[in-house]
């Protein structure tokens, strides 16, 4: 007979829904996972990614065991070895590494490739950290969003999704749930039926902008000059909440004055829409009331990306939309969480001066560009979670630095990728499946616990499990870098906390998932009614308090560690900062460059995850780019042909398609394609800069120039 | 690529499916429903509470219902069904015919 139970897990994807999972395992073999029926969320369904997961663990090219390099760096030429010898070649070169050169010359890079409280972000901090090595400021994503948001409003979770059904007008701005939020589509569609009216804001008609009532397509990077011009229509029209403001809210006369500068003509002029649909949507978001923006991670890829997300936060303020249930705007869930995050990553270990390597700059580092590699070398780079020859930006740079003989590189993987055929040691990491993780979210407010449905496949382990070994190698002896999986999620949450009520272990083993207590149900929630923002004032921010040394990363991106922040002054009042490279900014570049290059994620992959399953490869189809007819012509392009898109940085190539779903003087590309899937055998980052943003030392990844041509 | 009602439909128009959908991309006449695949999301979601078993992913439909998927391209000629309606009347007999 067939032994068969199910199991509750959790999404580990860096996706804001992070989904209640059920495990159905047979014989020892997870046969099926399924979205758990139960959940508010989820409700029995999971996404294009993800819903052949069972699959995913048994995919064949699978990496069962550790490997060590025995061809040239970057040829797939491996040889099996033993986790032993695996450990002991890493401590061999580690130790000779430090004693030359001392731990600062070991870098790790890791990112979201799992978002667990255990496995994910942070997984490695307390390793890295008690070791003494580089720190790494890993700020791929929301790092600038989460600098701006808090600026207004302090670490809040803001408004839950899940209320969305209450709206009278929803914004989704540079975000498109249909493709990466897919599960709070249902509450839209709720609102919509009561009457909500749908904006969506994106140079590209995404999926999410078909759907719209409304949809408005900026030049990229335009996003501050379209919000500080619906401001000053509000503001100019009187359609502002003078006593919400009055009450709950800081700097009025200043962003007033600010406003006032962006007439809707001006704005019009700089964004490339009409100032008739700036002054229709900023009345209907004014008069609206109960009226939400969602933020999108789009909006902080250019120049002024931080400034942008600070002009738009303002807005639901400004017509008092926290007042009511489904008013008010959500940039990360995340931040009501009771994580512990100086736990999870023991800045304090960090001795006081150690060097912080932007992970944005990988290419830079290894390059020896910048960060004093003069001085201390990076000799050895450590990545898990990641996958930055695919996903950092200018891609040339970064194989440069990986091409190194002199660079010993360790990657822990559950693929063969193309930034692990560049390692010296490849070490095979577990999936969700295998593993233990209490998982948060960025999209809701529940608190899911993954259990393990079935042992790793081969010699796979947790990335917990993997640092606890490497902790051994190195003959590290704090008790901390030892505990065991449980123990780690009884100290990562703050179980007493108020939000926690009534959840505990049992609950979430049995349930999977939990609600947090965020101030009631989501019909009824407005916890901001009444303003009680905690920012320094109390109040939100139109006027940053903390504008001095406004453009920082928040410690959770950096190890807890608080040395070398960039720290500079920002503009306390939102302002505009123009693209660093665009038709209007940089008018001669755009004479070799003239088309601006927007990418934005896949459909069916996550970043570059799932881009390597035959299922997921079917529905994404091959790497395209989206051209608007005007711009084809004019480079006599069909539909279907191969182009090369370039510029001085690189160059990749693509299908293009021939569409009005992009305007003009715009071309979309999705990321996430591996390298082999391509014909030019490069991908998107080939052509996209290591350049920071404005705040929170963001990528710039949308903030490009290039020009496209026939193959 | 999206997802296909085939015409196993046909003479059962259950409609659980339209419940779970997250997008409401379900259109249909007296006769049947049909996807929306420009709508489609592809969460598979609809698959499973398919009594008949009569949605599939394009990926692997089988071969005796690829004309299914030009039938489905007539969507949009018919209203949205977002809600659950009773079954047609012939459905428990097809759904024997059909073997469930
Ligand atoms: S990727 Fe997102 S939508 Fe898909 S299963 Fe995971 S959490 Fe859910
Ligand atoms: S696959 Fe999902 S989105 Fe497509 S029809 Fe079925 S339920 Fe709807």
């Amino acid at each position: 007979m067939k032994k068969f139970y199910t199991i509750k897990g959790a999404c580990p994807q860096d996706c804001p829904d992070t989904c209640a999972m059920i495990y159905k395992v047979e014989d020892g073999k997870i046969a099926k996972v399924i979205g758990d029926p139960d959940n508010n969320l989820t409700k029995g369904r999971l996404c294009a990614k993800l819903n052949n997961f069972a699959e995913h663990h048994y995919n064949p090219e699978r990496l069962l065991y550790p490997m060590k390099r025995v061809g040239k760096k970057g040829s797939n030429d491996f040889a099996r070895i033993s986790w032993d010898e695996a450990l002991s070649e890493i401590k061999k070169n580690w130790q000779s590494i430090i004693k030359e050169y001392g731990a600062e010359a070991i870098l790790p890079h890791a990112y979201l490739g799992n978002l667990g409280s255990l496995n994910g972000l942070t997984s490695g901090d307390r390793f890295f950290n008690a070791l003494k090595t580089t720190v790494a400021e890993k700020t791929y994503c929301e790092s600038g969003s989460s600098t701006a948001w808090m600026l207004t409003y302090g670490p809040i979770g803001g408004l839950d999704p899940e209320s969305f059904a209450y709206s009278k007008c929803l914004v989704f701005w540079g975000h498109n749930p249909l493709s990466t939020q897919t599960h709070c589509w249902p509450f839209v569609l709720e609102a919509r039926k009561k009457g909500a009216k749908i904006i969506v804001i994106d140079p590209v008609r995404t999926r999410t902008a078909k759907q719209a009532d409304i949809h408005l397509a900026p030049k990229p990077g335009t996003d501050a000059a379209l919000a500080l011009s619906m401001i000053n229509v509000i503001i100019e029209e009187g359609l502002y909440d003078a006593e919400y403001v009055g009450k709950y809210c800081s700097g009025f006369i200043e962003l007033r004055k600010r406003a006032a500068q962006f007439t809707p003509e001006k704005a019009s002029k700089i964004c490339g829409i009409s100032a008739e649909n700036i002054i229709l949507v900023a009345r209907e978001f004014a008069k609206s009331k109960a009226s939400a923006i969602r933020l999108g991670v789009a909006l902080e890829r250019h120049a002024g990306g931080g400034q942008a997300i600070r002009a738009i936060t303002c807005l639901p303020a400004l017509v008092g939309a926290w007042k009511y249930p489904g008013g008010g705007a959500v940039q990360m869930t995340l931040w009501s969480y009771p994580l512990k995050w100086d736990k999870m990553s023991r800045g304090e270990w960090i001795k006081p001066g150690t060097r912080v390597v932007n992970l944005l700059d990988l290419g830079a580092a290894l390059t020896g560009e910048k960060y004093n590699t003069d001085i201390t070398p990076i000799k050895s780079l450590f990545v898990y979670n990641s996958n930055p020859l695919c996903m950092a930006p200018n891609q040339n740079k970064v194989r440069m630095g990986l091409e190194r003989d002199d660079l010993f590189t360790v990657v822990s993987e559950h693929f063969m990728t193309e930034t692990a055929r560049y390692a010296d040691i490849v070490l095979p990491a577990s999936m969700q499946g295998e593993q233990l993780d209490i998982m948060f979210s960025w999209g809701h407010f529940n608190i899911l616990l993954n259990q393990k449905a079935v042992e790793p496949a081969g010699e796979c382990v947790s990335n917990t499990e993997l640092f606890r070994r490497l902790s051994k190698t190195m003959g590290m002896t704090r008790p901390h870098l030892f505990m065991t999986d449980w123990e780690l999620i009884d100290e990562y949450v703050d179980w007493d906390s108020d939000t926690m009520r009534g959840i505990d272990l049992e609950v979430l083993k049995e349930k999977g998932w939990a609600r947090l207590w965020v101030g009631g149900s989501p019909d009824i929630r407005a916890p901001y009614s009444k303003g009680n923002f905690p920012t320094p004032s109390g109040k939100c921010e139109f006027v940053a308090t903390g504008a001095a040394e406004g453009n920082h990363v928040k410690p959770a991106l950096r190890s807890g560690y608080t040395y070398f922040q960039q720290g500079s002054a920002i503009d306390p009042i939102p302002c505009y900062i123009p693209p660093y490279e665009s038709v209007d900014s940089t008018p001669e570049l755009a004479k070799k460059y003239p088309l601006a290059m927007v990418s934005g994620k896949a459909h069916a992959f996550l970043n570059s995850q799932y881009a390597n399953e035959k299922l997921q490869k079917e529905r994404q189809g091959e790497q395209i780019i989206i051209i608007h007819p005007n711009d084809a012509n004019k480079r006599n392009l069909n539909s279907g042909e191969d182009v090369k898109i370039f510029n001085d940085r690189g160059s990749f190539s693509s299908i293009v398609e021939i569409s009005e779903d992009i305007r003009p003087g715009v071309i979309y590309a999705n990321v996430g394609y591996w390298d082999s899937m391509i014909k030019s055998q490069t991908g998107v980052n080939n052509v996209t800069d290591d350049r920071h943003t404005d705040m929170g030392e963001s990528g710039a990844y949308s903030d490009i120039l290039v020009q496209v041509e026939k193959m | 690529m999206a997802h296909i009602v085939t015409n196993k439909c046909q003479r059962c128009r259950f409609t659980h499916c339209v419940e779970v959908c997250p997008v409401a991309c379900f259109h249909g006449d007296e006769e049947r429903l049909y996807i929306d695949a420009d709508t489609c999301i592809d969460c598979s979601a609809c698959i499973e509470v398919c009594p008949v078993r009569a949605i599939y992913d394009q990926y692997d439909m089988p071969e005796e219902y690829q004309t299914c998927i030009a039938i489905n391209s007539k969507a949009l000629d018919f209203p949205v069904i977002d809600t659950k309606h009773e079954p047609l009347p012939t459905a428990m007999e097809r759904k024997k015919e059909l073997g469930y």
